[in-house]
């Protein structure tokens, strides 16, 4: 029978070539995934272990100690140890011109435990001298020769700050460190001298490297330099490829996080595959009944029957699983070379381990066996007598599956009242299971509402004549393989819809709970850079800006203790109250508005000529400042002098155009910030934070509508797929079409309206499912927040079902052309 | 009353005959496996009669009518059905004019499975966009006997309505020509008896010119005039057949 099988794949290749792509997808989603995590840790370890590429041991302090300098002298009076590098991070101010920054400056290794790699220069010879990272050079114009202005500190820092400050020369520039842990802050080297002095004892020792004599082996030096620091304190000896490992490990715990997230896309991904799989075996069992029937009459077995299907898929999913991998290798290659060729990522290594390609392997065999089960017991089910009767070309209905039904309807009612549960109780992890549990039950009894629904929408196509009517009765002619061909779709689709309308409903509950936390769309607050409070200049500057719609400066009138602390009183001027996001606030001359949870019946306001008691009206905000009506600020007559001085400034509220999106309005900040000379982070408010979060949903929705694309194109191989298994079946029945009188463009239409049927009514349910579970799920995620509505994405699923539609006519081209390619008479002389 | 000659003598003028051809060949393969399907045929069917063509296999009978009803296409030679020279037409064009001016009867598998016997009946005008003469199509259902099979699938009919069916849709159209291949081949002899006398009664009757292929001389005594095929040549006719003469003349071409 391995005869047989071989036979049969060599001789129906192309029947075998969609079903080999759906698993060279779904295998390769799967090794990527695996890959990118060992690749992430490959590229990881090689920026981390440049920092010890010389050292062969490596001292780390253990869980609550700490490195010092006497711990250094242990090590390098150690038995073994040639040479130590105590390697030393100070904070340091330094200014150049008119620019200054801080850095992180490191003790220069002696020469052998050196891993710096010198861009230009030298490194530091003298006390005097220092070597800058290459992005730090560039970013503040250094280069060999420049002096620069050195102290030690942090916090703020003008160059003005370090006129008095010592003097050292750049000597060199050397190449930045990748290591993550150093990445992005400018990198000085200077003699540990130079060092010690600006740094004083400040210093922190991250690590204290050695260096192994000639002759002694590096596990004696071990021995040696743990005993040398016994007792010294909380320390690990690693040697130097252990230490690389241990850091690569604390970096990495967020990182398996990702790759369970990616599994779960690569697992979805193999369940499409698999209902492809099964389906495809399922019309090539059907169409090779009378063969089948042929080899039981001339005596096979029945076991033998099974065996054959199974060897076919074993041979398939083996040759597509291969190429599954050897894809995913390419594309991970093809990935990491990008990479390796921009500044920032030239560290990143390509591994490929040898557990992600076991494992891509093994899923994909596994899985395309496993899918062949079924449809190789139907093959079984094949009487030797159906071999002789004639072919039955009217196949309708199947009657299999009564179990499943009924399995899946209890399923679905079971997962839908849990579900329904975790929404209405705001429960995330009840809703989580009771929603798979609802879509597995639902996608069991597919074929209780998916061919009905077809059959309706079918109905759609009539007035497009005959082709559209028999285009209508085709789709559902099989009611088994439409609904298992639809449910492949349906996954993805419901899976994408209901992340679009999950952060479409997470976006309007954000939206109306930034709308009460901050009083204003935006706040600028404090000083200009310059030192000069915000006036009413600024406020006409800022009003004139496009995107914004009013803008007002609000100023101090005086000040109150609020919770035991003093806190400024603010005066909203005539006119203003149109900046608030809350309008229903009402302020009179009795009363003072105050932040939401302050608890005040009653509230004391001070000011510059005496103080006065007003009603407090407590607001939805928690950021919402004291505010009182400039009649109270008259009475008050400004703030007392001392308050002046202690720095609460005015503040400029702005209210902008509500059609900005994330992006405008992030722009919008950063040239406001520019105008306004202040800092990006002085401009705050409900519409940076709104613009800020939606940023993020719009980010993670892309990656997760990407990942999910994966298992969407599965399944359209698998429409097209089975149409084209379907076309091959009815080529008797095209041809006689075609002798009495369908035109060959008719014949391509009926079969992309049948595609487009199938595709369009299986994006249709999942887009209502995927609105539905997103809706329920983002009540069980965000219910506690208050009322979660439903809010639909229109644009997007529209786009959804655009898309599925389309994807539907491309899967009909290689089919349909295959079909109107045939003469009638050849269709109708294969009897 | 029954003669038999190496040409055909009545041939009529291929403006006026239902179906006729001009030195038609065809050929298949090349080299050591090229087949002569049909050499220099010229032959011409007259309008209201029923035809029927005879041979041993691979004598080229089938490929002689698939040429004639425009779904195969020549090597040379020209085709006129109904005073219309189809030799040439495109395939849209060939599309068409099997719809409007053809109809069709198959040996098996002559109805589309997932249409009632109506639909089925009604497809060619259906495809060409036309509305069916009503009253023509319930006098050419009850002269078949389907008027109360009309709403059931073919799987729910006997060989021998499925045949009728297919029968009553090749004359709904009225077409030029209506062509059977092996139309009774699959049915059991009452069955098959039932249609051949269908076919014969809308030749009399209405006036329908039809052209059968079959190698079956009891099918063949049905026809008007019976002509014979072997090695893709036209190698003679009889008039007014029975199925003694059909078979005696066979018997000479074995020989």
């Amino acid at each position: 029978m391995l005869q047989v099988a071989l036979a049969q794949v060599r001789m129906h290749a192309r029947r075998f070539v969609a079903v080999g792509l759906a698993v060279v997808m779904a295998v390769g989603f799967l090794t990527a995934t695996l890959m990118v995590n060992a690749s992430t840790e490959a590229s990881l370890a090689n920026s981390i272990g440049a920092g010890f590429r010389n050292a062969d041991l490596v001292v780390t302090a253990g869980e609550d100690g700490e490195l010092d300098g006497a711990m250094a002298a242990a090590v390098a009076k150690a038995d073994g140890v040639a040479e130590v590098y105590a390697q030393r991070h100070s904070r340091v101010a330094f200014g150049s011109g008119t620019q200054a920054g801080f850095g992180l400056m490191q003790d220069l290794a002696p020469r052998s435990l050196d891993s710096l790699t010198v861009v230009s220069g030298r490194l530091p010879a003298g006390n005097g001298e220092v070597a800058v990272d290459d992005t730090t050079a560039a970013k503040y114009g250094l280069a060999a020769g420049t002096s620069l202005k050195l102290a030690a500190g942090s916090g703020t820092v003008a160059a003005r700050d370090l006129k008095d400050a010592a003097g050292a020369t750049v000597t060199g520039v050397v190449k930045a460190s990748k290591d993550p842990l150093l990445m992005g802050q400018p990198q000085l080297h200077a003699l540990p001298v130079l060092a010690a002095r600006l740094a004083g004892d400040s210093g922190y020792y991250p690590s204290i490297q050695a260096r192994v004599a000639d002759g002694t082996s590096v596990t004696e030096a071990k021995a040696a330099v743990e005993s040398a620091l016994d007792g010294a304190g909380s320390v690990v000896v690693r040697t130097a490829d252990e230490q690389t490992k241990a850091v690569v490990a604390m970096f990495t715990g967020g990182q398996d996080q990702l790759t369970i997230i990616l599994l779960a896309f690569a697992l979805i991904a193999l369940l499409v595959c698999a209902l492809v799989v099964s389906n495809t075996f399922s019309v090539l069992v059907a169409q090779r009944t009378r063969e089948l029937a042929l080899l039981r009459c001339i005596g096979a077995g029945r076991n033998q029957i099974r065996r054959s299907v199974i060897v076919e898929a074993l041979l398939v999913g083996t040759a597509a699983s291969i190429l599954g991998v050897l894809g995913a290798i390419g594309l991970m290659a093809g990935i990491i070379a990008v990479l390796q060729r921009q500044p920032d990522t030239e560290f990143a290594v390509l591994a490929v381990p040898g557990h992600a390609v076991a494992a891509g392997l093994l899923a994909g065999v596994v899985m395309t066996v496993l899918a062949a089960l079924s449809p190789a017991r139907a093959a079984t089910a094949v009487a030797p007598l159906a071999a002789l009767r004639p072919v039955d070309d009217a196949r309708l209905g199947n009657r299999r599956g009564k179990v499943r039904l009924a399995a899946g309807l209890v399923l679905t009612v079971a997962g839908g009242a849990i579900l329904a549960l975790g929404a209405t109780t705001a429960n995330l992890l009840i809703a989580l299971p009771g929603g798979a549990l609802s879509f597995v039950g639902l996608l069991m009894c597919a074929s209780l509402f998916v061919p009905p629904l077809v059959r309706g929408v079918g109905q759609l196509a009539r007035p497009l004549g005959v082709p559209g009517r028999l285009a209508a009765v085709n789709a559902v002619r099989n009611p088994g393989r439409t609904s298992a061909t639809a449910a492949a779709l349906l996954i993805g689709v419901t899976l994408v819809t209901m992340m679009m309308t999950g952060a479409q409903t997470a976006r309007q509950v954000f939206d109306t709970q930034l709308g009460a936390e901050y009083p204003v769309d935006i706040t600028v607050t404090d000083r200009a850079l310059d030192g000069r409070p915000l006036d009413q200049a600024a406020a006409r500057t800022a009003a004139r800006h496009e995107g914004v719609t009013a803008a007002g400066l609000v100023t101090v009138a005086g000040s109150t203790e609020i919770d035991g602390s003093q806190t400024p009183v603010y005066r909203l001027g005539p006119g203003q109250a149109q900046l608030l996001q809350d309008k229903s606030l009402v302020l009179d001359a009795g009363t003072v508005l105050v932040p939401q949870g302050s608890g005040v019946k009653t509230l004391a306001v001070a000011g510059a000529e005496g103080s006065k008691t007003l009603t407090a009206v407590e607001t939805g905000s928690r950021f919402f400042p004291p505010l009182v009506s400039a009649a109270v600020a008259e009475e008050l007559g400004g703030p007392a002098p001392e308050q002046a001085d202690a720095g609460a400034g005015p503040q400029l509220w702005l209210a902008v155009d509500r059609e900005l999106g994330a992006a405008e309005l992030m722009q919008l900040r950063t040239d406001l910030a520019a105008e306004l000379n202040v800092n990006d982070y002085q401009l705050s408010g409900a519409a940076i934070e709104r613009a800020a979060f939606n940023q993020i949903i719009d980010v993670m929705l892309l990656v997760v509508t990407g990942l999910l694309a994966v298992a969407v194109l599965i399944a359209l191989v698998g429409v097209a797929n089975t149409l084209s298994l379907s076309v091959l079946e009815r080529t008797r029945e095209s041809s006689l079409l075609r002798a009495l009188g369908l035109t060959t463009g008719q014949l391509r239409g009926m079969l992309a309206l049948e595609a487009v049927l199938v595709a369009g009514v299986a994006a249709l349910i999942g887009t209502v499912l995927g609105v539905l579970y997103g809706w329920l799920g983002a009540r069980s995620a965000l219910g506690v927040f208050g009322d979660v509505a439903p809010s639909l994405p229109w644009l997007q699923l529209a786009a959804v079902l655009a898309v599925a539609v389309v994807a539907g006519l491309l899967a009909s081209v290689l089919p349909a052309r295959r079909a109107a390619r045939l003469s009638p008479v050849e269709g109708l002389a294969t009897t | 009353m029954t003669t038999t000659s190496e040409q055909s003598p009545a041939a009529a003028r291929p403006a006026t005959a239902a179906a006729a051809t001009l030195s038609l060949n065809k050929t298949y393969g090349s080299g050591d496996t090229r087949v002569h399907a049909l050499r220099d045929v010229d032959v011409s069917f007259e309008q209201g009669r029923f035809t029927a063509i005879m041979g041993p296999s691979g004598s080229g009978k089938s490929t002689l009518m698939h040429c004639l009803a425009g779904l195969d296409t020549a090597d040379s030679g020209q085709v006129w059905i109904g005073g219309t020279d189809i030799t040439g037409l495109k395939d849209k064009q060939l599309t068409r004019l099997r719809r409007e001016r053809v109809g069709f009867v198959f040996q098996a598998f002559n109805l589309v499975p997932t249409l009632t016997a109506e639909q089925n009946i009604l497809l060619p005008v259906a495809l060409a966009g036309g509305t069916a003469d009503r009253d023509w199509f319930r006098q050419v259902t009850s002269a078949l006997g389907l008027a109360d099979r009309l709403r059931h699938r073919p799987h729910e009919l006997s060989g021998g309505q499925q045949q009728r069916v297919a029968v009553a849709r090749a004359l709904l159209t009225r077409p030029d020509v209506v062509f059977g291949d092996e139309p009774t081949g699959n049915l059991d002899s009452k069955a098959g008896a039932e249609v051949l006398s269908l076919l014969r009664r809308s030749a009399v009757e209405m006036g329908q010119s039809i052209i059968m292929v079959t190698h079956d001389p009891v099918a063949a005594s049905y026809a008007d005039r019976v002509v014979l095929m072997n090695d893709g040549e036209l190698v003679g006719e009889l008039d007014h057949p029975d199925a003694d003469s059909v078979l005696g003349a066979l018997a000479k071409l074995g020989a």
